[in-house]
């Protein structure tokens, strides 16, 4: 494609994606204002091709969710009916649950009457939980004064704040992964639905199947907060034989559930954007857009550099024509290096050491 | 793959042909009002339109393992439902035993985008050139559409009109150059008979 420096057909406006996101949806990416305005023979072009674009309107017309699904279903009887002795039904977990994910946010809050009342509750039950089953458990305190990335064997992603503690296994063995956490963290989790993930967190246990998620829990704090912003969770207690309410809370997107220590109640709230405190405290990383849209690629290491405290080495005169339009939201770091590499072509790989990452590329096709 | 709906194109179609299920419907809610406009230009509100996107979609899947690994999945799908209703046209010819030989015809007529127009000026030269384009012989309308709407490269276009892709990018620019001679000398009559009237 030639670069728009070379533009001098007006074909070659109109058949530019940006220019027409630009003209048609103002969404201008690539600086085709300042770009226009630089000069008069350009603008004059822009200017034509501008009024070719609203003289090529197309009228889709909208179709509702509704009927889309419908033809969704009708599709799947066709091939149903096509392959009818080969093929089983149409399994029951193709449904709405399985196609979100969750973000979760578990914050406490300890007032100081109740940490006179019952100091020794406070002490929780992380210690004995971690206790029975911590042999060939890795600890990881943070001691510095900024996050720190954790990587786990399942290709998880976790950025332990300071103050914090996470206990892991080296692997995950049989069908459970669990991890326990003191103070507060940011999960990304890999999605792997034959094997739930757990993160005990005082009393509180947050079931997720894969999913990001952001768990404070200092032990001097009195609530545990779970904010839920796509996708679902569950949540129970480790201390269940005294509760009210058994069940385990079930999340939906923006609810948030807030556990009181002290009556070992639930509340749950239906929508997180009336209560501030739930909203509020985002971190850096939550803060950070991972939809890019005809991005230069070295734009997307920086962004993930600035997220995960990493540094990242690539080959930058090798990919310095590269352009990506990707969505890496809601995907741990391993996954999203994964997706990256694997969207520049097959000859890029990466290589993870630590907070070192190397790409191996001969460039993007 | 729980966020299937912000993955691109090439990660789904390679989940799909992996026998992803949540990948092939993500793909189908991406982009069935797309095929539907398109096949709506051949066959204008008929049922028909939407058996062929099915159809597509039930062969895709039925065959996933053979499909070709690197597609530029909506040209592909774009590409399918052209051929796919062709074939359907053919066979109802046979039927109705007419003798026509055209092969179906893109018959969408392009508006005007009101929502953009701020001046009288703009409106007259939009409303202008946007009756010289549906003008056009169906061919070239298509061309038009499927590269300025659609965002397909002039190979992808080549593949599905089954012509050769220096055609393309010659008929492209022919058509665009063309169009714009003769409307910028309408527009000239036009200028002057306002001048005139006035």
């Amino acid at each position: 494609m030639l670069h728009r420096d070379q533009y001098k057909n007006i074909e070659d406006f109109l058949s530019d994606e940006t220019f027409r996101r630009w003209i048609l949806f103002k969404k201008d990416e690539m600086g085709w204002e300042e770009w226009t305005l630089e000069n008069p023979h350009r603008a004059k072009m822009v200017d034509e091709a501008r009024i070719w674009l609203i003289a090529m309107r197309v009228d889709d017309a909208p179709i509702e969710q509704k009927q889309i699904q419908q033809a969704l279903q009708n599709t799947w009887q066709k091939i149903d009916n096509v392959a009818q002795e080969a093929r089983t039904p149409i399994p029951i977990w193709r449904t709405k649950w399985w196609k979100v994910a969750a973000v979760v946010m578990i914050g406490m809050a300890l007032g100081m009457w109740y940490k006179q009342q019952s100091n020794r509750e406070v002490a929780g039950v992380y210690p004995t939980l971690e206790k029975k089953e911590n042999e060939g458990l890795i600890e990881q305190i943070n001691n510095a004064n900024k996050p720190q990335l954790i990587t786990l064997s399942d290709g998880s992603s976790i950025l332990l704040q300071p103050k914090s503690k996470l206990s892991y296994p080296k692997s995950f063995e049989g069908n459970e992964r669990k991890v326990y956490l003191s103070g507060e963290g940011f999960f990304e989790i890999s999605k792997n639905p034959k094997k739930p993930f757990y993160v005990f967190a005082n009393e509180v246990i947050t079931k997720v199947i894969g999913t990001s998620f952001r768990i404070k829990a200092y032990s001097d704090e009195l609530n545990v907060e779970v904010v839920v912003r796509t996708g679902k969770v569950s949540i129970s207690s480790s201390k269940a034989e005294g509760l009210l309410q058994k069940e385990d809370v079930l999340l939906l997107p923006n609810q948030a559930v807030k556990f009181s220590r002290k009556q070992l109640a639930f509340e749950k709230i239906t929508d997180l954007t009336k209560s501030p405190p739930f909203s509020s405290s985002l971190s850096s990383i939550e803060q950070l857009s991972f939809e890019f849209t005809d991005i230069p690629v070295e734009q997307i290491f920086k962004t993930i550099e600035q997220a995960y405290l990493v540094e990242i080495d690539y080959p930058a005169a090798k990919l310095k024509d590269c352009y990506l339009t990707t969505s890496l939201s809601d995907q741990p770091l391993p996954e999203k290096l994964k997706i990256v590499c694997e969207s520049l072509g097959n000859n890029t790989h990466y290589e993870m050491n630590g907070n070192q990452i190397l790409i191996i590329s001969n460039g993007c096709n | 793959m729980l966020n299937a709906k912000l993955l691109t194109d090439e990660i789904l179609w390679k989940s799909l042909r992996k026998g992803d299920e949540q990948a092939f419907e993500t793909l189908f809610e991406r982009y069935y009002t797309a095929l539907v406009s398109y096949g709506n230009s051949f066959m204008p509100q008929s049922d028909r339109v939407q058996d062929c996107i099915q159809d597509v979609f039930v062969d895709i899947w039925l065959y996933r393992q053979s499909l070709q690994e690197w597609v530029v999945v909506k040209a592909y799908l774009l590409s399918c439902l052209r051929k796919r209703m062709a074939r359907t046209y053919q066979r109802e010819r046979i039927f109705r035993q007419t003798t026509s030989l055209e092969d179906i015809e893109f018959t969408m007529d392009f508006s005007v985008e009101e929502q953009l127009i701020s001046d009288e000026i703009t409106k007259a030269q939009a409303t202008q050139l946007n009756r010289l384009i549906n003008q056009l012989p169906p061919r070239q309308k298509e061309t038009l559409y499927l590269r300025f709407h659609q965002g397909l490269s002039i190979e992808q276009i080549a593949e599905m009109l089954d012509i050769h892709s220096q055609s393309v990018s010659n008929h492209l620019h022919r058509a665009v150059q063309q169009l714009r001679k003769e409307w910028k000398g309408d527009f000239m009559l036009l200028f002057l008979l306002i001048l005139g009237n006035m």
